[in-house]
């Protein structure tokens, strides 16, 4: 049994390489399909992830990285005896959400988050190293690539003030090791 | 440096402005950032892999080795043992070299000293910097033409040679034919000269055949083989028929692969899948697609037979289509057909989307002659 993780976007991917890479998952690259991450909503729409599994041909199991993931994941039928479990890990309402908690903004985001949307608030309150966050995957690199412990704090804290999930919603702290 | 554009005229049998533009044309979704494209300068997009289709005798070798050609220019700044006319040909080559952008125009001729060595004729070099925001623009006219004389070198020697200044592997061109004992040698020879760790070759041996657990090159001809446990000696042409040509060609190009995307120069295969199992040839692809593998921008430029490999791109202005007509022309598959990416291109491809199917008639005349 290997573990394919699909992210909804490069961002969410570079959290979870940054992760996998500094050794913070539960799990590491060699128990996932093709050694990595990938960047794919969809499998019918990847032919990335559609050639590792075939080239993998055993059981998997998907884990889902995006925001609230409400689109069901549809199986090919080639996949449908290869894939044994699918799990939602999900950052509600947006990714942006742990890069307002690492800059302790939760209080102020609170107040205007009926405006705003978590991304246009990071936009527009978030600045490393000189540089304001755009929704650049650069950024996440920069801000969370030198800096671990602030990625598994804002993952920790997250699950802590977040309780909205729904029951198939799982929080990203899950997957990343006690 | 990075190859972006060729446009050829009186290549071979190719039609007048031959064009290969490796420039990304079709919109960029964030996936395809992330395995179809490589980003050379911000927001100057490349392909990590080009697949070259078209029916036998449709052109693509000949659209290889016109690269090829390209290739060895800009690698060495001279160009030999082509086995061809050279008097007629005129390139014009546009290229990515730290910021800025050139294209080289010349002429070739044969030269009157050296054995099939070619002439350069009327170089010009121009350039533009590059900006993200005249992307639009790139090969647009405005251009400034640099002062180098071509007097001043010799004739058969590439003006290039003043903006790249170092002789080094900026590509290999693994042909169709190239599988022979002296190939060994060559592979053994690239190893060295890159210092690969040997590690490697263990390791693509093991996918191959896992009987096999170690070659060591003894002498320029002769090798040390470790199989089932046994050591054993032979000389090029008996490893040669000792090993399987699945074997030799995965040694080969998996090697040439692996110091390409080490190194980042560019890989031009013809036939990439001539003796694979095709998870090996779709492995070989998805390396290149890979970014934690393929760091510094090598591309991956290959002609198949095999469609099926076109599922593996979620593009469709990578793969281009070449046809016999009076000339050999080439189209590209999303400016000529539009394909939506989401179609299957092998289904395409059976379809005779692309004008590439095999005459079914030829096939029943000779089927009627065997029945007779």
């Amino acid at each position: 049994m290997k573990y394919l993780i699909m992210c909804e976007g490069p961002n969410e991917k570079k959290i979870m390489d940054i992760l996998i890479e500094n050794n913070k998952l539960i799990v590491v690259p060699d128990d996932l399909v093709g050694r990595e991450v990938y960047h794919a909503r969809q499998i019918k729409t990847s032919p990335v992830v559609k050639t590792q599994l075939s080239m993998y041909g055993g059981e998997v199991e998907i884990w889902r990285i995006g925001d609230k993931q409400s689109d069901a994941l549809s199986i090919p039928p080639q996949y449908k005896k290869q894939i044994k479990k699918i799990t939602k890990y999900c950052t509600l309402p947006e990714l942006e959400m742990l890069l307002i908690i690492s800059e302790k903004m939760y209080k102020e985001y609170d107040k205007t988050k009926t405006q705003k949307h978590p991304k246009q608030f990071a936009k527009e309150n978030i600045v490393f190293n000189k540089k304001k966050y755009k929704g650049d995957t650069k950024f996440y690199e920069e801000y969370y690539g030198r800096d671990i412990p602030k990625l598994i704090k804002a993952i920790q804290e997250y699950k802590h003030r977040n309780h909205s999930h729904g029951g198939d919603q799982h929080y990203l702290l899950e997957i990343v090791k006690p | 440096m990075k190859l972006l554009r060729i446009v050829a005229n009186g290549f071979r049998n190719c039609k007048d402005d031959f064009v290969i533009d490796m420039i990304a044309k079709s919109k960029k979704t964030s996936e395809d950032k992330e395995y179809e494209l490589l980003e050379v300068d911000e927001g100057l997009y490349v392909y990590s892999t080009v697949g070259i289709v078209g029916k036998n005798a449709s052109g693509k070798t000949t659209t290889l080795e016109l690269m090829d050609w390209c290739y060895d220019i800009l690698s060495t700044f001279r160009l030999s043992g082509k086995q061809c006319v050279y008097k007629g040909i005129s390139l014009d080559i546009i290229f990515y070299e730290k910021g800025f952008l050139y294209k080289y125009v010349t002429e070739l001729d044969n030269s009157d000293t050296l054995e099939d060595s070619a002439n350069f004729k009327n170089q010009k070099i121009y350039r533009k910097k590059y900006y993200k925001s005249k992307i639009k623009q790139l090969y647009s006219d405005d251009w400034e033409q640099q002062g180098i004389v071509e007097e001043s070198i010799p004739e058969d020697f590439s003006l290039i040679y003043f903006v790249l200044k170092k002789t080094t592997i900026r590509e290999i061109y693994y042909d169709a034919f190239i599988e022979n004992a002296k190939n060994y040698n060559a592979t053994f020879r690239l190893m060295e000269l890159v210092e690969l760790d040997y590690t490697i070759l263990k390791k693509v041996l093991k996918i191959f055949d896992d009987n096999i657990t170690d070659i060591k090159q003894v002498e320029e001809k002769n090798y040390s083989v470790t199989y089932r446990g046994e050591e054993r000696k032979y000389s090029d042409k008996e490893l040669f028929r000792f090993l399987s040509s699945g074997t030799t060609k995965g040694i080969n190009l998996y090697i040439v692969a692996v110091i390409s995307l080490k190194m980042g120069f560019d890989l031009v295969v013809d036939e990439i899948e001539n003796h694979f199992h095709k998870t090996l040839v779709d492995n070989l692809i998805m390396l290149y697609k890979d970014k934690q593998v393929n760091k510094k921008n090598a591309t991956l430029i290959f002609t198949t037979h095999y469609c099926e490999l076109l599922d593996l791109f979620n593009r469709s202005d990578n793969i281009w289509i070449t046809h016999s007509r009076d000339k050999i022309e080439i189209d590209n598959m999303y400016e000529k057909y539009g394909l939506r990416t989401e179609l299957l291109k092998s289904k395409k491809f059976y379809q005779n989307a692309f004008d590439t199917a095999v005459n079914y008639e030829a096939l029943m005349d000779l089927k009627r002659e065997l029945m007779q």
